[in-house]
Formats: C-alpha cells, structure tokens, sequence
C-alpha cells in the first residue's frame, strides 16, 4: 500500500487556503480586497499574509497611489507550486478516505 | 466516525479552493464610465474646435482637440487609479488597458501632426477616429467576448469609411450620432451591466480564520 502524503501545513490553515487560491486567479490584489474576499479582519488577514511571505509563496509590494499608501501581494512561483502539491496530496487522501 | 470527519475536512478544503479561485477569476472591472467619459469630452472637443465656446472656428482652433484629449488622459488616469484601488490586477485588464492605450498613443501625433500641418479636415479626422475606435473597441470585444461592443467597434469602422465619401457637414454629422451610439448609450448600457454583474457577485466570503 503506498503511503499517504503530508498536507502542508503552512497552506492547510482555512484562511491562508484561502488567500493563496485567490492570488492565483489574479495578477496581484491589494490588501483590502483580500479582506474583502475573505471577510477577515486586518489583523488575522495581515498575520495569515505574513505566515505566506515568511514561506515564500507570496510576495509583497507597497507603495503610494495619489498620495495614500497601498499593499498588494502577488503569488510566488514558489507559492503557485506548493498549492499544486496540496492539492495533488487532498486528491490522493480523499482518494484513500473512499477507498477505506 | 473520525475517518468520516477528516474525510468531510478535506472536502471542505478542496470546496474552498475552487470557490476561491472561481472568485478570484470572477471579473469586476468596470468600463462603462469610460465610454461615457471619453463620449463627453469628444463633445467637448468638437463644440470648441467648431466655435461653439466663442472661439476660433475648426480650422484655426488648433488646441481644442490636443487640450481636451489631454487633459482627458489625466483625468481618466486619476479615475482609474482610484478605481483600481478596490480591484486586483488581472491579465484580462491589462490586456484591455493596453489596446486603449495604445490606441490613445498611436493616434495623437497623428492627429496633432494633421492638426499643425494645416491638413486637418473633417473626412480625415472622422476617417482615422473611426478606424482606430473601431479597430480598439473589436480587440477588446473578442477580449471580453461582449457581441455589443463588436457592434460598436463595426459601427466606428463603418463611420470612418463612409466619411471619405460623403460632404464635409455630414461626415460632422455621422460622426457626432456615432459617439452618441457607441460612447454615450455604449457606456450607459455598460455601467448599467456593470452594476447588475456587482450585485450579483456580491462581496465576502466568510473564510475569518486560520
């Protein structure tokens, strides 16, 4: 019997599950539309973002529009990959959970 | 009972993946004010090249097309930087953006070279707007896949050929229905679809925690 795979655990937290699928329809989303999206609030938004860049499947860019200040991450190639393998892994133990 | 349990977790999670990419996919750009915006300011331009702000008449009001397209872009820039603000970068706009664009950079000196030159009139004018609206407004259409601006790039089209064979006043006047057709009523109906495709969406997806 060939052994189960390991969810990643950074990407199987609801939220930050959340964040990178979102980021992978789209070029790059600011801050508020990510929170709009998930209907977080900033903090636990800003800690989930943080918890993706530390790993490297996010990446980060502020700067000024018309004066005001603006975040807009954008998913890493690094990012992209590990979601594929996340779900490559789901498929494969849901797989095992009907078969069982 | 607890197989059951992860089972039903997994396939929340895979739920989740798809919605959220459905849902970042799903488009909520809005163009509709542009075609109104840009509507207005053609208006603009024609009522002072033509006089009709006390000025110069067409020939000799050299700035009224350089000024208001002009001051158009910087305007339409703030707009759209300010709406962009609410909405992610995706490949669909900027592929828009840069038909426009290039569209814009592509027919000012032209225009200005005409307009300076002293070789400016109505036909050719009519003839190169509409060729160039038509050609943007049929790109971005197969973009978006929306058969009603085809119908407004194909209008333009036909507006800038028939210019070259008709008198100067109705060319004039050819030109000004199709704005009104293809800008104004375009970009009311577009704002208008817009709206209804936001309601629709809706906003918020509930995903609160880690």
């Amino acid at each position: 019997m060939p052994e189960l795979p390991e969810l990643n655990p950074v990407i199987h937290g609801k939220l930050r599950l959340a964040l990178l699928s979102l980021l992978t329809g789209v070029e790059e989303a600011e801050f508020t539309w990510l929170r709009l999206k998930t209907g977080s609030t900033d903090g636990n938004l800003g800690a989930q973002l943080l918890k993706l860049e530390e790993a490297g499947y996010v990446a980060v860019e502020k700067k000024f529009v018309q004066r005001k200040p603006q975040t807009l991450y954008r998913m890493t190639e690094a990012g992209r990959q590990a979601l594929t393998d996340y779900v490559q892994a789901l498929k494969q133990l849901l797989g095992a959970a009907i078969d069982a | 009972m607890t197989e059951n349990m992860e089972g039903l977790e997994l396939k929340d999670r895979l739920n989740l993946i798809e919605n959220m990419i459905a849902e970042g996919r799903r488009g909520t750009e809005s163009w509709g004010w542009a075609f109104v915006f840009w509507g207005v300011a053609y208006y603009i331009a024609i009522a002072w090249s033509s006089g009709g702000f006390g000025g110069p008449t067409w020939s000799r009001n050299y700035l009224a097309w350089p000024v208001t397209m002009i001051g158009g872009v910087v305007l339409s820039w703030i707009l759209a930087a300010r709406k962009s603000r609410k909405q992610p970068a995706t490949t669909i706009g900027r592929s828009i953006g840069s038909v426009w664009a290039g569209m814009g950079i592509s027919t000012f000196p032209i225009m200005f070279a005409l307009g300076i030159s002293g070789r400016m009139d109505t036909h050719t004018a009519v003839a190169i707007i509409g060729a160039m609206l038509g050609a943007a407004n049929m790109t971005s259409s197969i973009i978006l896949k929306w058969k009603m601006q085809f119908a407004c790039g194909v209008v333009w089209l036909t507006t800038g050929a028939a210019s070259c064979f008709l008198s100067e006043n109705q060319a004039g006047i050819l030109f000004l229905v199709a704005i009104f057709f293809c800008q104004i009523v375009f970009g009311i109906y577009g704002m208008i679809a817009d709206s209804r495709k936001q309601k629709v969406n809706g906003t918020g997806q509930g995903v609160s925690h880690a």
